[in-house]
This record gives structure tokens, sequence and C-alpha cells, in this order.
């Protein structure tokens, strides 16, 4: 460990080198307003959930802590932070501590490419959603490796599902995803968001600013897509219907049941981020993104962050809805949701866009 | 030493490490997830050459894939039916001459390279001119190797299936 | 709806049956819970607002010492032993008074506990009492930080009023025994004083 320290204050002459060359800042910088929007976002989105399943379920929530609780999500993370951070003795020290840092990774890294507005983007590579896929392979890894290191049998079943499942919903995730591409014909999402730019009528959801007979055309498969991509998403996020790796009645929460404190927040954080992730991604490639619904009216860059924010916190509130709605699926359901009914039918879905954009 | 030396060096760090711990680790959960970081850094390294679609492809199949895989399978070796699989040495010598000779090869290739630095700019959407090349000039190929994944496809869906019955 | 017989359906139709039947079944779910998102919460806010409690909610016990004429009833009536009861008998030349319901009093209660810690809530204690005076309130918020809080001791008797009940009855007693001895000298026959004579056995157990 001192060793590497020394090592690391080696190198920071060499940095401090580079800092003077704007780059470096310009990619510290860059990378920070995402973080930033991750922590607040969880606050919201904790309150939120609590909220609302309250609300659905005719109680009201925590009302004491600010007006009607509002500070209970603070409170809350305090608490967690406060917890005593627990490795149980069985477990593999190493990957048990390192499962949680992998899986908000795999999750951030994701951010980068999310188009916050027309100005501002983490990375404006041209692979996009492509990176994101793959980033989000990372989190795989991290759940099993939790999974495994806590070694306990709820844990593992837990991160066996989970790795099924994220397998297996990656390729609905992936298609739906090209169905959107093969229409602007870009994976940048940045591009992506553009081409639907001008207005309600121009999202792909509503078959994209195409010709009339086109747009019509387009619009059963895109709408199909659109909730297909949704659901997948959802999946991958691990949220009811789809929360088989963590089913706290059956499982015990899964990979993080021998979690607590620091890092069961840290995966609490990278699920809630997730769950927007999922939405920014839908929203980009098929509510415009960014831009605004209503043409050129409350449009420029400072009015996309307010529209995506909005359009992406509307997805969280539609999962954070279903979650409290809809039981859990089988695991049986859930294999066959995504082979034999979501895969065949974007199967179609990519074929059919296709042939109506070559026509 | 400028910027991007420092994070070649970094990467190179991270995937010489990350092999050595696959390589020399006595425990083979441990060898599975190191794989994930000398991917990872040869992804980075991909990144630096300016193969952005190289790198992510790598993140994806590799990553995304095959570790996935090979991590479901390897995790169900140890502890749950309470076998330790390590990994032993056998057969040092045969081995030692193998390697060597191998190794040597590499290095002899490595010194004998005329290494050239190539003065075009690099392409800067990869994945649409890959695309591109991949349904003309290369189609064949393409069309080969995809006609042997759906192969092993049927053949892996033949297999599962034959057990069921029997 | 639902009841479409499957056996009439082919796989395809079954197939497209069911998915139709997941979104459609998802939505009239969601749409229950939409609804419910805004119906008024039937959850009251507990510290702040209370529900009143049924007429006949058994809660903790409130004895009304005054009316108690110390009959151990209640003490024996309960299943967990929780009520702990002496008495002191009183003396003719104290008038102890009569309860609400009329009954005369003729014992000091000095020592009137429950310890409501171990209380079941039975109830078994309240319908013996001959005044009424042992009730079931309506308080039930009545949390300590010490177990030994939940002893809730009754007694109105102040330690002086106990030793000077204690001191009559002593004197009392004794008088009695003197005026029993001077009654047995002045009998004709003297065969035992009381003083030397063996005491009857005792009964292994207690009465009750
Ligand atoms: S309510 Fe029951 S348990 Fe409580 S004091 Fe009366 S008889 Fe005993
Ligand atoms: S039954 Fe009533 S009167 Fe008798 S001792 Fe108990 S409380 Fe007093």
């Amino acid at each position: 460990m001192e060793e590497l320290g020394k090592t690391i204050l080696k190198l920071i002459p060499v940095i401090g080198d580079q800092l003077a060359d704007i780059s470096v800042l310009v990619f510290v910088i860059g990378a920070a307003p995402p973080l930033i929007f991750i922590l607040l976002y969880a606050l919201v989105t904790l309150y939120t959930e609590m909220k609302v399943s309250a609300h659905i379920q005719d109680r009201v929530a925590y009302m004491y802590t600010g007006y009607h609780g509002i500070l209970q999500p603070v409170a809350d993370i305090l608490k967690l932070i406060q917890k005593e951070d627990t490795v149980p003795d069985s477990a593999d020290k190493t990957l048990f501590r390192l499962a949680p840092y992998l899986v908000f990774i795999g999750t951030y890294a994701g951010f980068a490419v999310i188009p916050f507005s027309s100005a501002y983007m983490g990375s404006n590579i041209n692979l996009g959603v492509f990176y994101l896929i793959a980033a989000s392979s990372i989190v795989v890894i991290g759940l099993l490796m939790s999974g495994w290191a806590s070694n306990n049998k709820w844990s593992l079943l837990g991160a066996m599902r989970s790795a099924a499942q994220l397998v297996s919903y990656e390729v609905p995730t992936a298609l739906a995803v090209l169905v959107a591409v093969m229409i602007t014909g870009s994976l940048n999402l940045n591009e992506v968001s553009k081409f639907q730019d001008g207005g309600i009528q121009n999202w792909i959801l509503f078959g994209g600013p195409m010709p009339i007979t086109q747009k019509l055309l387009l619009l059963p498969f895109t709408f199909i897509t659109f909730l297909i991509l949704f659901l997948a998403g959802m999946a991958e996020v691990n949220r009811t219907p789809f929360d088989l790796p963590e089913a706290e009645s059956e499982l015990v929460q899964g990979f993080n049941t021998e979690y607590s404190g620091m890092k069961f927040a840290i995966f609490y954080l990278a699920e809630y981020a997730n769950m927007f992730l999922v939405s920014a991604v839908a929203t980009s490639l098929f509510l415009g993104g960014w831009s605004s619904p209503f043409g050129s009216f409350m449009s420029g860059p400072v009015w996309g962050v307010f529209w995506f924010v909005m359009k992406g916190m509307f997805f969280v509130f539609v999962q954070i809805w279903m979650r409290w709605t809809l039981p859990r699926l089988r695991v049986d359901q859930l294999m066959y949701t995504s082979w034999k009914v979501m895969t065949p039918f974007l199967f179609v879905c990519i074929f059919a866009v296709g042939l109506i954009l070559v026509l | 030493m400028d910027l991007f030396s420092v994070i070649f060096y970094v990467f190179a760090v991270i995937t010489l490490g990350a092999a050595g711990i696959v390589v020399f680790s006595r425990n083979i959960v441990h060898s599975a997830f190191a794989l994930l970081f000398a991917f990872f850094g040869v992804a980075g390294i991909y990144v630096l050459l300016m193969a952005d679609f190289l790198a992510i492809t790598q993140l994806m199949i590799y990553v995304g894939g095959i570790l996935v895989l090979l991590i479901f399978g390897v995790m169900l070796t140890q502890r749950q039916i309470a076998v330790d699989i390590k990994t032993g040495t056998i057969q040092t010598i045969p081995a030692l001459i193998i390697v060597s000779a191998l190794a040597g090869t590499l290095v002899g290739m490595f010194w004998v390279t005329v290494w050239r630095t190539s003065g075009i700019p690099p392409v800067e959407p990869t994945a649409s001119k890959i695309g591109e090349l991949l349904l003309t000039t290369y189609l064949l190929p393409f069309e080969v190797a995809s006609v042997v994944l759906l192969v092993a496809l049927i053949g892996a869906a033949m297999i599962a299936r034959r057990e069921k019955k029997a | 709806m639902f009841d479409i017989h499957y056996s009439s359906l082919t796989a395809v139709q079954t197939y497209f049956r069911n998915i139709w039947l997941a979104l459609y079944t998802a939505l009239i779910g969601m749409r229950l819970t939409w609804r419910h998102l805004f119906t008024p919460a039937v959850t009251i806010q507990y510290p702040d607002v209370k529900l009143k409690l049924p007429e006949r909610a058994r809660n903790r016990l409130y004895v009304n010492i005054d009316d108690c004429i110390g009959c151990d009833q209640c003490s024996m009536a309960c299943p967990v032993d929780c009520i702990t009861i002496e008495t002191i008998k009183g003396t003719p030349d104290q008038d102890l008074g009569t309860t609400s319901t009329g009954n005369k009093k003729r014992l000091h209660v000095p020592v009137f506990d429950i310890d409501i810690a171990k209380c079941c809530y039975c109830g078994l204690c309240v319908y013996p009492c001959p005044t009424e005076c042992i009730v079931m309130t309506d308080v039930y918020e009545f949390s300590e930080f010490d177990r030994r809080n939940l002893n809730y001791h009754y007694s109105a008797m102040t330690p002086a009023e106990i030793a000077v009940a204690k001191e009559k009855l002593r004197k009392y007693d004794e008088e009695q025994a003197a005026k029993k001895a001077a009654a047995a000298a002045a009998a004709p026959k003297p065969p035992a004083p009381a003083a030397t004579a063996t005491p009857p056995p005792k009964p292994e157990t207690p009465p009750n």
C-alpha cells in the first residue's frame, strides 16, 4: 500500500504539468455534473418512491422530518453513513469490498453518453448507446462478485439470477435500441435527440420526422419497440416486477443481503441511478431527449435540461408506479418474456422498420 | 511524458497486473474476476489507439458475454460444493520449454519488426466505416463467421434438447 | 372476458392472447393503483391524531383506592399474580368510612401494587370486585425507560399512617388478648393458658 502511494506521488508532477493543459480540467469538470445529478436525484427519488408507494397503499409515509417528511431522505443517508460497515467473517474480503464500487462504476460510466441538454453531454462519442450497453455489463460482473463474495446462498442465488436476467434482457434492449438507431442513423444519443427536435410529432415514438405515410407505417412498430425497451430496461435494473435477483420475500434481498452501511448505500445509489439511466435512454431514443415537445417554444440548452429531467423523471415515476402495482414474475416467466416474446417481436419490428425506411 | 503516455502506462499496468493475478492466483474465482480488469485494460489501450468501436466491442463481448458465463461456471465450482479447485503445477520441464520457445518467438518478432507510425489521421466515425467494409469488401468472411456462430448456436440448442428427452 | 376456453384456441392464438392479457391486466392494475394514489389515506398520524377506543377496550388498570375494601378478590382472580395487596385490620374505634357503593370499609390497604408490566389485560380482576373500584381505562401510552416504574402503587396511605394503623391494631390485639386472659382467669376452670398452648398446625399451602 505504501509502495502504491509513493508511486502515485511520483506521478503527481506529471499530472500536475498536464493540469496546465486545459483538457484535463475539462475532463474532470465534464465528468462531475452527472455525479452531482445522481446524488440529488437519488434523494428526490428516495422521497418519491416512499411517498408514491405509501399513497398507492392509502398511507401517508413519513410526515415529521420537515414539511411532509421532505428531509427524511437526508436523514436516511446520514443513518446509512453512520452505520457500521460490516464485512462477514467468511466472506471473500477483497471482492466483497470491491463489488459495490464496480456496480456503481458501471452505472456511472453509462451516464457519460447521456445528453442532458443540447449543450451538455459527458462524452460526445459516436458510439453512444453501444458504449452504454457495454458499460452496463460491468454491472453484471459487480453483482456476480457481490453475490459470490458474500458466501451466502441467498446472495449467490440472487447473483446467479441477476446474471441470467441481465444477459437475457441485454438482447431485447440492444435490439430495441437498434430500431431507433436505424431510424436516425446514429448511435450518438445527442444526434438522436437532435433528429427528433421540433415538437412532439417528431418523436420517434410517433414515427419520427418522416413524411406522413412513412410515419404512419412506422408508428405501430416504434410504439411496440418503445414499450419493449422500457420493460426490458426495467428488467435490467432489477426493479419489480423483474426484481428476482433481490426478491426480498424469497432471497432476503439477494446479492445485497450481507451489505450494510455505506456499501449498501452505494448499491442503492447504483440502483436508483440505473433507473434514471434506463429512463434517459428510452427518452433520448424515443421521446426526443432534451428537445421541447412544443417545437421551438421553451427550447434551448437550459430548457433542454428541464425537459430531459422531466421526461426522465416521468419514467422513473412510472417505474415506481409499476413496482407498487405488479407482483414479481416467476423465473420461467421472466425468461419466456425475454426470449419468446420480446426478442421475436423486436425481430419483426427491425425487419419492418428496415423495410419501411428503404422504401 | 505527456498525458497519453501516462494513461497508456496506467492501462498497461492494469492489464499486466490483472493478467498476473489471472495466472498466479491460487483461487480460481479471483482469476476469473481479475480477467475483468485485464479486458478492461486492453479496452482502454484500444481507445488510446483510436479504435473506439473495437474497445467497446471488447467490453461488450468479453466482459458482457464471455466473462459472465465464465464466472457463472467458475462460481459454482467452489465453496458451494466444498471442492477447492486450485491451479497446480504439473510437467514443469515440457511447459518451460514450450513457453520459452513461444516467448522467444514473440520477443524476436518484437525485435525484428520495424515499428512505423502511420501519418494518416485516425478515421473519426469508425463504426460506420467498419459497417460499410463488413457489408462490401469483407462480406464473405462476415457471412461465414455468422454462419459458424449460427451452427454453434444450433448445436448448443441440440445438446440442451437431447438431455431433456433422455 | 377472461374465461375463454383455452382449449378452443390454437397455440398461436394462445400466445397472442397471453401477451394481450398480460398487458391488459397490468394496465387494469395500474389504473387501480393510480386511483388509490389520490385516495385520502386511511391511516392516521398516530401521536398527533388518535382514534377513539371502543368503550370496552382493555388497557391500563385504575384502582379507586378510596372505594377499595381490601377484599383481595381481584388479586386472587389474576392469572399472572401481578396484584399485590396487604391489609391491616381496622379497629372498632376507627371509622374507615364507607365506599361510594355503600359497603363498609373494615380494612386498611397499605399496599396495593399492580405490576402492569406483567399484566396481560385479561380483565379478570375487574369482575369480582364488589365495589367496582378496579377498572380498565383507555390509557395505553405508558411506556417507561425502567421496567420497575411499571409497578404502580395505588395505596394512598403514608408510612406514618401505616405505622399508626399497625400500632392501633397491635394495641387492640393486646387489649383483646388481655381481655381474653382476664376472662379466662375469671373463669372457674383454668386448664390451659393460651400463651403456652401449642398452636394448631398451619396448612401447608396458602388458602388462595
Ligand atoms: S387484567 Fe388480568 S392480568 Fe391484569 S391485573 Fe387484572 S387479572 Fe391480572
Ligand atoms: S376486588 Fe376491589 S375491593 Fe377487593 S381488593 Fe380488589 S380492588 Fe379492592
